[in-house]
């Protein structure tokens, strides 16, 4: 990551905070916006409709019974002490018929009968000296007669209300603004802080390291579900990697011995007198050898691979057509070598894989219940459906294998001590249980169920349906 | 059936290895040694087949095939490759390839291979549908086999088997061809699964006959001839 003094501006954490305090700061602004008004602005409607209720009735009066009517209630109004509304009545040359006020605080207009809105502030001196100024809204109008009217209500109240919600939005903002920061800036820091801890193993493995796993919270959140993938996907990586060193280490191993008596066997011909018939012996012999490594080498490969396979592959297959095939390829050789085959093949048992590997698999097994089965034997090969998948067995009739060698023998390279006569990489079973892996099944040994323990051996690939 | 064959592999041993297979077999070879050359050679000449190596300089063998077949060109080529997983013989036969031989390859299985080749090209356009070998008679459309005057009853995969046998009749072809090209996989059986189904089709063809159709080749394969 580039540093420098600017740098923390690219981080998710600045970004983050910024977006949620000017969030915030507008959400706050709308919020006081409408409180206003809903107070000052509501209260401010309010004074203006009474004021224009109070001035409709003075109106009234005035129709009814013309200045007279009209002055007296004003006299009547004058006499209620707790009133917020002012009245000035003058006659049409400014004397002042009744007041509040020593005179007319604003123009009066020369229209006879327009009403006109006016705001004025009077000036009242307290004993103290200190002076108290009131805001006025009011409505004039010069009735026909001349005279002028002016009704006014006081603001104060409302002014007080608009300055004390002026001052407490003043004081709020600022705290609204720093607490969405700070909201922003700690939900932005987690997010970091996961997201750091995620570039912390992305590190370590690029260094080597896969060993390392990204720590998953309790809550289940995207950084959780990110981290749980990403801990599946190195302890995948691991295993592929446990699997290549171990093909790698397995090719050294054991190619180095059938090499070397190779080596050995061209070395003591050179030694030789040789004729040429012998010479063409030692070279068929040779030929043989080099053959046998190479296989060798070429099922170690194909079971790195099959180990290292992710399932890109896997198509659906229909394993009945494909078990019927390797059925009908393999009855003939089971006659040539004496033996009794039969097979049970459901009909429609589809499953997801790869249809050459499941083809090799289900050979090596068919080829070992016919290597491994003496003649006069029989062979019985079944596929059926089973819970969620499909169960293949291949039942020979051979020597069979020791409760506690099942596991051992699918291990690659492990060769039964009566197996050794016979010819044989000891990779054939290692293949079909990693072909069992790949496709998430299950290679499962077990007695054929004969009376006599030692004859009879059950193979059983167990796939399931999907993968 | 003698062929001019454009062999285009750098390794020079391998290469000496392949000229002399095929020589022996009674075919002319030509080597090139890098892909550039190869393509260059492959497009101003007539040859009969072409053997090209996965991995070649200046030019891949796959690009080679690829460039070949864009510009027109049609003799069958062969792909040899140290690569011989299912994905990359499906990769070498995209790019225009008409077979697919993994390295170590036995010299009789190159032998049969390239003399396969040779036929496809030599077959002409118009499909066959009646094929014969010496008094053996198939008929593609009604699916039957008749020798001399019997009729010779075949499951169906003995009868694709056969087919496969009689097209390539006077050639060899290997187990493993058979396996590829009749049963369509792509894996040794160590069993000889094979041998047997030759043998219960020689049994049906050749049992009753005084004259034997279909030959061993001792150590490469089987051989249809009349």
């Amino acid at each position: 990551m580039k540093s420098g003094p600017f740098a923390f501006i690219r981080t998710t954490t600045f970004r983050l905070a910024l977006v949620y305090s000017t969030l915030f700061a507008l959400f706050s602004a709308g919020l006081l916006t409408y409180l206003y008004q809903a107070t000052v602005g509501a209260s401010r409607a309010e004074a203006t409709a009474r004021l224009e209720a109070e001035f409709r009735t003075l109106a009234v009066a005035y129709n009814r019974g013309g200045p007279e009517r009209l002055e007296q209630s004003l006299l009547e109004r004058a006499l209620v002490r707790v009133r917020d509304f002012t009245y000035q009545f003058e006659t049409v040359n400014g004397r002042t018929i009744v007041g509040d006020m020593p005179r007319m605080p604003v123009d009066t207009s020369d229209d006879l009968g327009e009403v006109r809105r006016v705001t004025f502030e009077v000036e009242r001196p307290f004993a103290d000296r200190s002076t108290d100024i009131t805001t006025i809204e009011g409505r004039i109008v010069r009735l026909d007669n001349g005279s002028v009217l002016l009704v006014g209500i006081k603001m104060d109240e409302r002014n007080r209300l608009v300055q004390r919600v002026t001052f407490a939005v003043a004081t709020a903002a600022p705290f609204g603004i720093i607490l969405a920061l700070l909201g922003g800036f700690f939900s932005a820091s987690y997010a970091s802080r996961r997201a750091e801890g995620l570039t912390r193993i992305a590190e370590a493995v690029m260094g080597g390291d896969l060993t390392q796993r990204a720590d998953i919270g309790s809550s289940g959140d995207e950084f959780d579900r990110l981290s749980e993938r990403l801990n599946a996907m190195l302890a995948r990586l691991e295993d592929l990697m446990a699997a290549t060193r171990h093909a790698g280490e397995s090719i050294a191993h054991d190619l180095r011995s059938p090499l070397s008596r190779l080596r050995n066997r061209i070395e003591a011909a050179l030694s030789d007198d040789m004729t040429v018939e012998t010479a063409r012996d030692t070279l068929a012999q040779t030929v043989e050898e080099v053959d046998h490594v190479l296989s060798t080498f070429s099922a170690i490969l194909s079971l790195a691979k099959v180990g290292t396979a992710s399932g890109e592959t896997f198509e659906q297959i229909d394993l009945s057509e494909l078990a019927e095939e390797m059925a009908e390829l393999f009855e003939p050789a089971c006659e040539e070598s004496e033996l009794g085959f039969e097979s049970q093949v459901e009909q429609d048992l589809n499953v997801i894989g790869d249809r050459a590997l499941l083809a090799q698999a289900i050979s090596n097994l068919l080829d070992n219940a016919i290597k491994y089965s003496p003649a006069g034997g029989a062979i019985a090969f079944t596929v059926s459906a089973q819970d969620a998948g499909v169960r293949l067995s291949v039942i020979d009739s051979g020597t069979g294998i020791p409760e506690q060698d099942r596991e051992r023998v699918k291990q690659r390279f492990v060769r039964l001590d009566r197996a050794r006569t016979l010819p044989g990489s000891g990779l054939g079973l290692a293949l079909v249980d990693a072909v069992a892996q790949l496709h998430k099944g299950q290679l499962l040994l077990d007695s054929a169920g004969h009376p006599d323990p030692n004859t009879g051996l059950k193979v059983s690939l167990i796939l399931p349906k999907r993968v | 059936m003698n062929m001019r064959v454009l062999v285009i592999e750098d390794d020079i041993e391998h290469a000496q290895f392949i000229e002399k297979v095929l020589g022996e077999a009674g075919h002319n070879v030509e080597t090139v040694g890098d892909g550039v050359g190869g393509l260059v050679r492959a497009r101003e000449d007539q040859f009969d087949a072409l053997v090209v190596d996965r991995m070649l300089p200046e030019k891949p063998g796959l690009q080679l095939v690829e460039e070949y077949r864009n510009a027109g060109g049609t003799t069958p080529a062969l792909f040899l490759s140290a690569l011989s997983e299912v994905d990359n013989r499906v990769e070498g036969l995209q790019a225009g390839a008409d077979d697919y031989l993994a390295k170590p390859f036995a010299p009789s299985e190159l032998v049969a291979r390239v003399e396969a080749l040779g036929r496809r090209q030599t077959q002409g356009e118009p499909p066959v549908t009646q094929l014969r070998v010496g008094d053996l008679e198939m008929d593609l459309l009604s699916r039957s086999v008749h020798r001399g005057s019997t009729k010779i009853d075949l499951q169906p995969r003995e009868f694709k088997l056969l087919e496969f046998l009689m097209r390539h009749a006077g050639q060899t072809v290997t187990r493993t061809m058979l396996l590829e090209k009749v049963w369509n996989y792509h894996f040794d059986p160590q069993t000889n699964v094979i041998d047997v189904h030759i043998s219960r089709l020689r049994s049906k063809i050749d049992k009753e006959f005084d004259h034997q159709l279909l030959q061993t080749v001792r150590g490469a394969g089987y051989c249809l001839q009349a």
